[in-house]
């Protein structure tokens, strides 16, 4: 594996491909075909277009890419002397929880990582919440990470200030293991490994990063990160968030993807914004994390579901997402494959609400795939790479 | 490409009619995309197997070399062919390396020389990903073994990159100096699928001579008298750097022009000298092993050794680089019985002891550190501190890190331990070269056949070109007339005592004697450390010869001493002597402030310094405010205390503050 790293970073950076693009060429050639990257690589022009289906221009961004993996081999010895790893997603040590929630369409074809890599596989925990957190918030944050690190629960945090920052202190303060997710490239954080030197090298930190190695920090990234925090984790615990903002908009992401997001419930005091995440489908807990949503009414009436009925709809999607991802398809076709008792009508009006979908009219029939959209914000985060 | 093909465009660009067959089989493997060893003796044309196809791919050829002025050389050859050569160094400005990393971003450079260490450098790492590469040469590929004579640590970072690089991408090892060994060793570690091609290692231009003698005089003596009897210019290598000053002093007192060289010169004085030494400004320079390596003077005529090198190899590769224009040159070795306790004691000395080890693994599980951080925690000199540092990095325990620019060390989460057995059979390995070295110099046989067989070379002619074979042996003969040139250069050349620095009226100074030389290093010893009583007469005889002869004619106001930390009054007694011999008004009242600790406790100079700061204290300063004073000690060392005693003085306004001692020791002599 480490012999391929310089291809793994040649692929993972390709300009204008998103995940799913290069997730999808993965899975062709190595479940599909089962063959290596390098010899991926190596293969004709005819076999691109014949056996991968690769239209001239990805052809040409891969015989780019491909040129450049002699220059990248300098930037991967680099990073391995170093003592950072690169984990491409076919990898065994690749986090399990980040994969199953992200799918191929958003989880990141490299991980670049330093650390007791190791903890990717432990039971996880986010907790995330606004860089100008409350005392409350804070407190919360702290009591979340003593309860996980005394479950020997792995903290995810995204290294801002407030709640994350506190996270991952607290974490430490309990003598439990962390994840940082980078909002930057892994080579900017020369300052953070020295600071925490001494957990990463007794195995207590594990630092991660999605980007360019070389990529300073940029709101875009650390948007760009949210996604991949909460897809590290089995738990998200939100202290505390406005109604815009990082914290927000990732929350809202998160409940899209059906993700079960617990929120501090807000006395009636409190000014932030969480009651209106807990409106939009995440969980009340109190303070030590405990879910509160039975008690609590919500308001809007279709947002109103239970958790049970949520895990199923979240189930549902999981498998349409699954059948899409073979090949576009008509409602009734999805509904064969599912196996469920739904009129057609109703099927197809279900399909058009979910955002991961879209459709294209054939005859008569709709044919619904998979969206593209979700790579199209990728782009940027290698544009300046 | 055929080889007529090739041979078209080797005239046109080269201007060289044709390649030998093992050129163009390494040039065909090259073009093939290939992985070659290549493994051929100096002057055999190694550069143009890379050069060439250089100048045929399309993109650029990097070039790892060890060596500076190798690469100075070789890319001034290349540019006046009209290939546009570059080459990246620590000698050049920030500016010119920048410059040329931009040329070769775009695309303007067709072959560019760096050194291996450059891969510790992010920007050049950044720099390199819009670059458009088509083949890696290591040169000098031997620096990658531990079994070779010249291993070297960042060579190991090369062949991680080369085992990195894809499939098909042309990369060539080049060496003059592999045993078979060696030659597995790089082979492995490069990929198993390298080719390797080895030449024939015959140099029979070179005459080889080795002169049995017993003592240091008697080679001194024998280069006094035939040294500008040999032809041409060339080189005499020493064990040691103080003996690269000795032995060009003497040349300098016979009048042979001559000048010293080595690795702590600074690198403006190395380059004028190796400039100078390609146009034959001097009949010879005075080395240690640092010159030469990589400099293309195809008519060095002479090289002699005066102290046995460490193994054949060495030997090989130092002889390699006389006579590379085939035109007869000579060689010859000293050889003193006492001479293999000098590589014996490096080898026993090369690898601290264990207990070291832990200590700086210790410190570095604990905390990010840098070298000088390193030596700060541990008490160790740098030497030891780099050892141990090469060796750990070597076992996976910990990593060097380039750290905002500055080199940091980092504990290796879950690490093994160190692998001792390692050391031992490295240690083995090495006096066993040793004994083969002897072997070369007690051997009736013929000495280029020792040699190349040593190297894995089979050899079934017999090679008839030394003191064994066609040529006559070469006898010493010392004459009292001699003996006594010698001594007259003795008394003429001290060592000095280098202290000066800005803002501080202490001059550079000398010593009456080196502390490792003839009988003052253990006389020393038997007053300090072993309850001898005073310093003995001949030390104060010695002393005032030197004063008398460096500083006879000035005027002093006031003989000042270092005040003591444990050995008594040896110090001021004996400054009370040259006092009274001199006539000079002996004063008492430099004195500490505080205890300090004797300055051979600490192993580095940076607790030296710390250790005497603000130590002193002069009880009435208004006697010596606008005053010349000669200040005495016994052993200078590393000038610390010298060094805070002349600030602190010249604080006072004392007008010029001259240091003398009885010996200096040399790189760390056992005190």
């Amino acid at each position: 594996m480490m012999k391929e790293t310089a291809y793994w970073i040649s692929l993972a950076h390709i300009p204008k491909w998103g995940y799913k693009k290069i997730n999808s060429l993965i899975v062709k050639f190595f479940h599909d075909f089962q063959i290596p990257i390098d010899e991926f690589f190596h293969l004709d022009e005819t076999d691109w277009k014949n056996k991968f289906h690769l239209e001239d221009k990805d052809i040409n961004d891969l015989k780019k890419a491909k040129s450049e993996v002699a220059s990248n081999s300098f930037l991967a010895e680099s990073l391995l002397n170093q003592g950072y790893e690169i984990l491409p997603i076919i990898s065994s040590d690749y986090s399990k929880t980040l994969k199953e929630n992200l799918k191929t369409s958003n989880s990141p074809p490299i991980l670049y990582l330093k650390g007791n890599k190791n903890i990717l596989g432990e039971n996880s925990v986010a907790i995330v919440g606004s860089r100008n957190a409350s005392k409350k918030a804070l407190d919360f944050a702290d009591n979340i990470a003593k309860l996980a690190s005394n479950k020997f629960k792995v903290v995810v945090s995204g290294f801002a200030k407030g709640v994350d920052k506190q996270a991952l202190d607290s974490a430490i303060k309990y003598k439990g293991q962390s994840i940082i997710v980078l909002p930057q490239g892994i080579l900017t954080f020369d300052s953070g490994f020295k600071k925490y030197y001494k957990q990463i090298i007794d195995g207590d930190i594990l630092v991660l990063s999605t980007f360019f190695p070389k990529a300073p920090w940029k709101a875009e990234l650390a948007m760009a990160r949210n996604p991949i925090i909460y897809g590290l984790a089995k738990e998200i615990f939100v202290a505390e968030s406005s109604d815009k903002g990082g914290t927000w908009s990732g929350v809202i992401d998160g409940l899209r993807k059906g993700r079960k997001i617990y929120v501090l419930k807000p006395e009636i005091d409190d000014n932030n914004a969480n009651n209106l995440l807990i409106q939009k489908g995440a969980i009340p807990v109190d303070f030590e994390g405990n879910e509160l949503y039975k008690e609590y009414d919500i308001v809007e009436n279709h947002l109103l579901v239970s958790a049970e009925e949520q895990v199923e709809t979240y189930d549902l999607e999981k498998k349409i997402h699954e059948i899409l991802t073979v090949k576009p398809m008509t409602a009734t076709e999805i509904l064969a494959k599912l196996d469920i008792d739904w009129k057609i009508k109703k099927m197809n009006n279900y399909l058009k609400k979910l955002n991961f979908i879209q459709f294209e009219k054939s005859g008569r029939r709709n044919i619904y795939k998979l969206r593209e959209s979700i790579e199209r914000f990728q782009h940027k985060l290698f544009d300046n790479s | 490409m055929t080889r007529f093909e090739a041979e078209e465009i080797l005239k046109k660009t080269f201007k060289l009619s044709k390649f030998y067959d093992d050129q163009w089989t390494t040039i065909k493997y090259i073009l093939e995309g290939r992985k070659v060893l290549l493994i051929q003796r100096t002057g055999f044309g190694k550069s143009l197997c890379f050069q060439f196809p250089a100048t045929i791919f399309k993109g650029m050829t990097v070039i790892f070399s060890p060596l500076i002025a190798l690469m100075r050389d070789q890319v001034k050859k290349l540019n006046d062919l009209g290939i546009k050569a570059r080459c990246i160094n620590s000698e050049q400005t920030l500016e010119e390396n920048s410059k040329i990393i931009n040329e070769a971003k775009l695309g303007k450079v067709k072959i560019l020389y760096i050194a291996p260490e450059r891969q510790e450098n992010i920007e050049w790492i950044e720099a390199v990903r819009e670059m458009n590469l088509s083949m890696i040469v290591v040169d000098e590929a031997h620096c990658i073994s531990l079994w070779g004579h010249d291993f070297r640590p960042a060579f190991k970072r090369i062949v991680d990159l080369v085992n990195l690089l894809p499939k098909g991408f042309p990369v060539l090892a080049t060496t003059a100096t592999a045993t078979k060994r060696v030659e597995n060793d790089i082979a492995k570690q490069i990929g198993y699928d390298t080719i390797t091609i080895r030449g024939n290692l015959i140099r029979d231009n070179l005459k080889l001579y080795v002169i049995q003698v017993s003592s240091e005089d008697e080679k001194l003596i024998w280069l006094g008298k035939n040294l500008n009897k040999l032809p041409g210019s060339g080189i005499i290598y020493t064990g040691t750097r103080v003996n690269t000053l000795i032995y060009s002093n003497w040349l300098e007192y016979l009048k042979i022009s001559s000048t010293s060289y080595n690795a702590a010169l600074d690198p403006e004085s190395r380059v004028a000298i190796e400039n100078g030494f390609m146009v034959n400004q001097w009949k010879c320079i005075v080395s240690t092993n640092a010159l030469g390596m990589g400099i293309d003077k195809p008519d060095i005529r002479f090289i002699i050794h005066t102290q046995i090198p460490q193994s054949p190899i060495h030997y090989y590769q130092e002889i390699g680089r006389a006579g590379r224009d085939g035109e007869t040159s000579y060689i010859i070795l000293f050889y003193n019985k006492e001479d293999r306790k000098l590589p014996e004691a490096f080898i026993e000395s090369s690898r601290p002891e264990m207990s070291i080890y832990d200590k700086v693994i210790n410190v570095v599980k604990n905390e990010l550190l840098s070298e000088r951080e390193l030596m700060k925690q541990t008490n160790l000199k740098q030497t030891q501190v780099r050892v141990i540092k090469a060796d750990l990095i070597e076992q996976g325990i910990i990593r060097e890190l380039n750290f905002g620019g500055s080199k940091k060390y980092e504990f290796i989460t879950n690490a093994k331990k160190i692998d001792t057995k390692k050391f031992v059979d490295l240690r083995n390995h090495k006096l066993k070269e040793l004994e083969d070295m002897i072997a070369y110099v007690e051997t009736d046989k013929s000495r280029m056949k020792f040699l190349c067989e040593y190297l894995g070379d089979t050899i079934k002619s017999n090679i008839s070109n030394c003191d064994n074979t066609s040529e006559n042996k070469i006898k010493i003969s010392v004459t009292p007339e001699w003996i006594e040139k010698l001594q007259n250069f003795r008394e003429e050349y001290l060592p000095i005592l280098e202290v000066e620095t800005k803002g501080s009226n202490l001059i550079n100074g000398i010593a009456a004697s080196y502390y490792g030389t003839s009988s003052v290093g253990s006389a020393i010893h038997r007053s300090k450390y072993e309850n001898g009583g005073d310093f003995p007469d001949f030390l104060l005889k010695l002393f005032i010869k030197a004063f008398r002869k460096k500083f006879g004619n000035e005027t002093f106001h006031y003989i000042l001493y270092v005040p003591p930390t444990k050995s008594g009054d040896l110090v001021k007694n004996f400054a009370i002597k040259v006092s009274k011999i001199l006539k000079i008004p002996i004063s008492h009242k430099l004195v500490k402030t505080r205890h300090t600790i004797e300055q051979k406790v600490f192993e580095n100079s940076l607790l030296k310094t710390e250790n005497v700061k603000n130590a002193f204290v002069y009880l009435e300063p208004n006697e010596i405010k606008g005053k010349t004073i000669l200040i005495i000690d016994d052993i200078f060392d590393s000038g610390a205390t010298m060094k805070e005693i002349g600030r602190y003085l010249t604080t006072l306004g004392v007008l010029k503050i001259v240091p003398m001692a009885i010996a200096k020791t040399v790189g760390g002599d056992i005190v």
